[in-house]
């Protein structure tokens, strides 16, 4: 194997391409063509301040209206919910969506036959989506200030393990929808949308999962997310940090995220061996 | 030494052969030319040189290490250009340039744009977005592109068909001085008889998946008793 190295020579040209230096540089080869891209494109800022506001704007006034109406509720959860749900939905779409550019803009060819790694491409999504990820959170988290009162960093420390277990939920769901799209086409875009929503109703985001029916409760204790809630719930009540659901959640993230990426990877071997790659944006 | 072997490739997409037991070495600094009618399994060839569709059977080297196995140093060396491709519409062409520099992992990212916006003189084009641009102006650009890593082999599928015949002339005396000089292999497919004439050390033709014959245009001229390379095409895609 060494001794096949060597018909490589080294060029002046490019970094040795496995050495660390290469991958960054690779890396941020897909980072910057990402933002280059939202800089380009008013319309997608426009869309990751539009859904945030909305959302904040719905469910504030929901939880004004219990207030008035004297439900007891603690109005905290409700928007620690929303806020933490939007961490979920755009961690997934964001990565999603770097990969659906390459297809709308027939670039897929390129990018596949660059070196860049499997590993390499994820990485430079990942890291591209938490650039939006952490400016629409921001940015929600001052809006939910202004208009309710409700500081997001009141739940405290427990935030940053909340918000680390909810991205890489969602990005495992990204890769999960990248490869429907790698596998069926096109018309499977609307799957890059909405399956982070199938987690909503399961994931007891906005209620405890106890009202779910006991079948449904199985299944959501297989879902990282519901943990979060639950957590978050749990602190904004008073109650210390629950370590052992987060652990429980974080454990359940890399089985998530390690059946992502074989799913992507036969994804792409079967893309490959049917001459799919070359097929897209005809 | 052999820049590309490839041995016996063969692959079927359901019930149609696009490609059966072709074999194909190009040598450093040799320029070779594939042809053949629409269908004839050109671009299904390039594609399984470049790693981007499996071959059923058969095997793929460059540069003496086998595709699969050594992807990430084996791409970092070559470069892929085609008509049917497009890049980042929205993005300016210095950006485009800019992230594909790193994609292939260069030392000096800016200063190989540079020279490869000298080399295909796009500089009046870099602050313009890729959709704005005339498709012989976005030819240029897949070019530029495509020489950001000073690929050892240039693979190029119908690359200048949207080109005006003098910026055609100029890209061709371009790749060919590349060839020359820096002993850069190409596999270039092109249905411009006379530009694979004047380009290509090395000629294979393709007919229903098959190399069904292969030489310089002299040689293959000659074989087929016609006058020209546009005569030889004929006589194959009519047989
Ligand atoms: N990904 C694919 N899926 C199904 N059929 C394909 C695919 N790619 C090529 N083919 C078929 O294989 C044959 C060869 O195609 P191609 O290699 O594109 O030919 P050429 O480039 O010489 O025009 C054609 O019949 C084409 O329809
Ligand atoms: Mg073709």
């Amino acid at each position: 194997m060494t001794l096949d190295m060597t018909t490589v020579p080294e060029t002046t040209t490019v970094l040795p391409p496995l050495s660390a230096a290469a991958r960054r540089r690779r890396i941020s080869g897909v980072v910057r063509r990402d933002l280059a891209s939202l800089r380009r494109s008013p319309i997608r800022i426009f869309e990751i301040v539009f859904w945030p506001t909305i959302e904040l704007v719905v469910w504030g006034f929901v939880t004004v209206y219990l207030q008035a109406s004297k439900v007891p509720f603690v109005v905290s959860m409700l928007l620690g919910a929303v806020l933490l749900w939007q961490i979920l939905h755009r961690a997934s779409n964001e990565v999603a969506i770097g990969f659906l550019e390459d297809i709308w803009s027939r670039n897929l060819l390129n990018m596949h036959v660059t070196p860049l790694t499997t590993t390499e491409y994820l990485s430079g999504l990942i890291v591209f989506s938490l650039t939006k990820v952490v400016f629409s959170v921001a940015m929600m988290g001052t809006m939910a200030y202004l208009l309710y009162g409700f500081g997001i960093l009141t739940i405290g420390v427990a935030l940053v393990p909340f918000m680390g277990l909810l991205l890489v939920l969602g990005w495992s769901l990204a890769i999960v929808a990248i490869s429907c799209v790698l596998r069926f086409g096109e018309g499977a875009q609307v799957i890059a949308w909405s399956l982070v929503f199938v987690f909503q109703p399961i994931a007891g985001v906005f209620y405890p999962v106890s009202v779910l029916p006991s079948g449904l409760q199985v299944v959501a204790s297989f879902v990282p997310a519901t943990h979060v809630f639950q957590g978050m719930r749990d602190v904004l009540g008073g109650a210390a940090i629950p370590w052992d659901r987060m652990a429980a959640a974080a454990a359940l993230d890399v089985v998530y995220v390690a059946l992502a990426l074989a799913l992507y990877t036969v994804t792409l071997r079967h893309a490959r061996a049917k001459g799919r790659l070359s097929r897209f944006g005809e | 030494m052999a820049i590309l072997e490839a041995c016996l490739l063969a692959k079927r997409f359901g019930p149609v052969t696009a490609v059966e037991e072709v074999s194909l070495t190009v040598a450093e600094g040799e320029i070779a030319g594939l042809l053949g009618p629409n269908g004839a399994g050109k671009s299904t060839t390039l594609h399984m040189l470049l790693g981007l569709v499996t071959p059923d059977s058969g095997s793929v080297r460059l540069f003496g290490l086998d595709l699969d196995r050594h992807r990430t140093e084996v791409l970092s060396q070559v470069n892929f250009s085609a008509g049917y491709l497009g890049l980042p519409g929205v993005l300016q062409v210095r950006e485009v340039l800019d992230a594909f520099a790193r994609l292939y992992g260069l030392r000096h990212p800016a200063r190989r744009v540079a020279e490869v916006v000298g080399l295909l003189d796009i500089g009046s084009l870099l602050k313009r977005k890729v959709i704005d641009l005339s498709s012989g102006q976005q030819t240029r650009v897949h070019l530029a592109k495509a020489l950001l890593n000073e690929p050892r082999l240039l693979v190029l599928d119908e690359p200048t068909a949207a080109l005006d015949p003098d910026t055609g002339d100029r890209v061709r005396r371009l790749l060919v001085d590349l060839a020359r000089e820096s002993g850069r292999a190409m596999l270039i497919t092109s249905h411009n008889m006379r530009e694979v004439e004047r380009m290509c050390d090395r000629i294979h033709f393709m007919s229903a998946g098959r190399i069904v014959a292969s030489g310089t245009a002299a040689e293959l001229a000659a074989d087929f008793e016609v006058a020209d390379l546009e005569e030889v095409f004929l006589k194959v895609a009519r047989q």
